[in-house]
């Protein structure tokens, strides 16, 4: 899947994350969190998973967490990428 | 919970009724409505407006949360949509200006602090990484040297003037970062701007011309709105500016230098070049101080090279004359992109 | 013994804070709304956000339902997926107007159990009426399939269709008893409408009276708070378990001496009876939390 336009998913309210993606030539991801030292890691570890499944090998990708749950995070990366790719039809294979 | 509020955008210059509720709001709080705004964003509790954002051309200003409905997530709700409304109209980069004391509000609303003057003003942006990209974007273009300086040119267009200056500055630094003011506020577009100088420049060592960027003499980092006193404008706003060079952009290239032209012309940068000694050069303030030199302008018969009479020597199409102010790089160009323009006028009055 | 199903907590699909902590609730059934809680610009993320959250194994525990938009709009079927694959119970289907509706819903939802590997028929159907063609349907729409599990008015849209607007309650009565009927005759469930101002406790209550009244087995929530409330109204009272308690000893009775007919105190119970006891005993036990 390939990032083709500037494209953002998600809110910054509580237990809520807003993820943001921009087209580029490598892979960037930057995360940041009110409780990175304690989920910093996992949060890293949700997105590069979530990335992987959904083929993105390039692309800025900016993560602002307010204490989202795993389900929240792979749902709005999933979201924004899409939007990003201007892709409507998500394969569930990939899933 | 604030199922009961209803998030809504508002045209100012449609709406009047809802505009005129939002600067009721906006007063409550001791703020004006700007007009540069294009689109408010409101949250309404049932017909009542709660809260207001305002979107300028990227830029948020004018926001406030009536006094019965802060503390809850109304601020997080109208910031989100300003986002989304902003990223729709391709404005995915916002600044925001607020007081320093409601810094922390929109902390909690997906934005950071880039810089702030103590007690008057704090510039945030809607990305943790913005400035910090940037400047390592920066970076990957510094050089080694003691003196390592740098010119911020507008450029409008590149005159032998612009090219007094870069040599003279070369002459006191082991290398030199020109950099070209972004905005397109000016007659000339800045890609045509940009053009000139590196033809200017081009085939000369020790110079580096870099794009402009929004974080250096922008529209953004030149507030004009929420402060009504005038005077306090012109402080804050070049002391914004002038507070990024040296916290981020100096460090990320290793500035010692910044080298200005004397200003005898235009009152806004005379003061813009004031203020630099004292944002810049002063060790009251943070960051590593830089040296400001001020270099004379250059004379051509007798008066200082300008750009604005090379501007309005473009209006006349009077390229005869442009030729002892400009670089003939600069004439061609602008012979390229202006000629059939005067020679339509030239037609015209013809006819 | 099926649970009873008293309250079924609407959630809005598109808040992720609400969809990650909702199962405190603890609502008997808990519903991921994709359609009228969800502005057209959001569509494609609450989808993902239940499809998601249906899988925390808090929810695996509950009862989940999920409102798709209707299979009509450019929405519906990518809805269906997200909901059928992510483990969803039971399908809602909005606005369904006849028999047809149900069946092309089942035809697809078929479709994907077969493509994602889930057990033919462990997708249930809820059927929402929202209209006067829905209300005159009813019977057909809840015998319209072996996967129907209950039948649901919602009163908004209803009213609108009837050109008429909420009040006392006398505007969806036939409606209500129409499906309460259809719902009674396919051997399904009915959930009554939800009652909107969630801070007039004392109207809520009046309204979940009726409801109770009537016979529907509970009622569609928008509020939390609304959740303890109908439980307390559908508790059943001391002396309607003792009761209960009775007629079921006297069927266990009946079943473990092998005889044909339930009898107590010389008079015989139907099943039907019976069945009612039980329900009652199972209401019980959720709201005193005994077995």
């Amino acid at each position: 899947m390939k990032i083709t336009k500037e494209a953002m998913c998600g809110t910054l309210e509580s237990n809520d994350l807003l993820v943001k993606v921009v087209p580029f030539g490598g892979l960037q991801v930057s995360i940041y969190s009110e409780v990175m030292r304690q989920f910093g890691a996992r949060i890293r570890e949700v997105v590069d998973e979530t990335l992987k499944q959904m083929g993105v090998t390039q692309g800025k990708i900016v993560i602002e967490d307010k204490g989202a749950l795993d389900c929240a995070i792979r749902a709005r990366v999933e979201a924004a990428v899409l939007r990003g790719a201007e892709c409507e039809d998500l394969d569930w294979r990939a899933l | 919970m604030n199922d009961d509020v209803n998030i809504e955008t508002l045209n100012p210059r449609e709406d009047k009724r809802g505009t005129a509720e939002v600067k009721r709001l906006l007063g409550a709080n001791g703020l004006e409505a700007e007009a540069d705004v294009q689109v408010f964003v409101v949250a309404r509790d049932r017909k009542k407006i709660v809260g207001c954002a305002g979107l300028a051309e990227g830029v948020v200003k004018c926001v406030a949360i009536a006094k019965e409905r802060r503390g809850s997530s109304l601020a997080v709700r109208l910031m989100d949509e300003v986002q989304r409304l902003a990223l729709n109209r391709g404005q995915s980069h916002l600044f925001l200006y607020t007081q320093p004391k409601r810094a922390p509000l929109f902390a909690g609303c997906g934005f950071h602090r880039i810089v702030e003057v103590p007690d008057q003003v704090c510039l945030m942006e809607n990305s943790p990484v913005g400035i910090s990209e940037y400047c390592e974007s920066l970076q990957a273009f510094r050089q080694e040297g003691q003196r390592i300086g740098c010119v911020v040119l507008n450029a409008n267009p590149f005159t032998l003037g612009h090219l007094y200056l870069v040599r003279q500055a070369l002459r006191e630094c082991d290398w030199l970062h020109v950099f070209v003011v972004a905005e397109d506020a000016s007659k000339i577009r800045y890609a045509d701007r940009l053009d000139m100088v590196r033809a200017g420049l081009a085939g000369m060592d020790r110079v580096t011309v870099h794009s402009g960027s929004r974080y250096l003499i922008s529209k953004a980092t030149f507030p004009t709105y929420f402060i009504k006193e005038m005077r306090e404008v012109e402080t804050c706003s070049t002391a914004i500016d002038l507070l990024i060079f040296r916290r981020y952009i100096a460090p990320a290239l290793g500035v010692t230098h910044r080298f200005i032209g004397t200003e005898p012309f235009c009152r806004v940068t005379r003061k813009y070049n004031e203020d630099m000694f004292k944002w810049l050069e002063s060790a009251s303030v943070e960051g590593e101080p830089i040296r400001v030199v001020e270099i004379p302008r250059l004379e051509v018969e007798g008066r200082a090279v300008s750009a604005s009479e090379v501007r309005r020597l473009l209006t006349k199409g009077d390229f005869a004359a442009m030729a002892a102010l400009v670089p003939p790089t600069t004439l061609s160009r602008l012979r390229a992109l202006y000629a059939y323009r005067t020679q339509l006028k030239a037609g015209h009055r013809a006819a | 013994m099926k649970k009873p199903r008293r309250s079924m907590l609407f959630i809005p699909g598109s808040n992720a804070a609400m969809l990650s902590t909702a199962f405190v609730y603890r609502p008997d059934s808990i519903m991921f709304d994709l359609e009228d809680a969800v502005a057209l610009c959001e569509k494609d993320s609450a989808r993902l956000l239940v499809y998601h959250a249906l899988q925390l194994p808090a929810y695996k525990e509950m009862e989940t339902v999920v409102r798709i938009n209707p299979l009509d709009t450019p929405y519906g079927l990518k809805d269906l997926e997200a909901a059928v694959r992510g483990g969803a119970q039971i399908i809602r289907l909005p606005k369904t107007d006849c028999v047809e509706d149900i069946q092309r819903l089942e035809r697809e939802v078929e479709r994907i159990e077969q493509e994602c590997g889930r057990p033919q028929g462990s997708t249930r159907l809820m059927a929402a009426i929202e209209s006067a063609a829905g209300v005159v349907n009813a019977v057909a729409i809840a015998t319209a399939s072996p996967r129907m599990d209950s039948i649901a008015l919602a009163g908004f849209d209803y009213v609108v269709d009837m050109q008429t607007q909420r009040g006392d309650g006398s505007e969806i009565f036939y409606a209500r008893c129409a499906v309460l009927h259809a719902a009674r005759a396919a051997k399904i469930d009915a959930f009554d409408v939800v009652f909107s101002d969630v801070n007039d406790d004392e109207g809520f209550l009046k309204e979940v009276e009726v409801a109770k009244r009537l016979g529907f087995n509970g009622k569609s929530l928008i509020n939390p708070r609304q959740i303890e409330l109908l439980h307390k109204a559908y508790a059943p009272t001391e002396e309607e378990v003792h009761k209960a308690e009775q007629i079921v000893k006297a069927a266990k009775q009946a079943e473990r001496e092998g005889l044909g007919v339930v009898s107590l105190n010389g008079k015989m119970i139907d099943p039907p009876v019976v069945h009612n006891a039980e329900r009652i005993l199972a209401l019980a036990g959720l709201t005193f939390g005994h077995a």
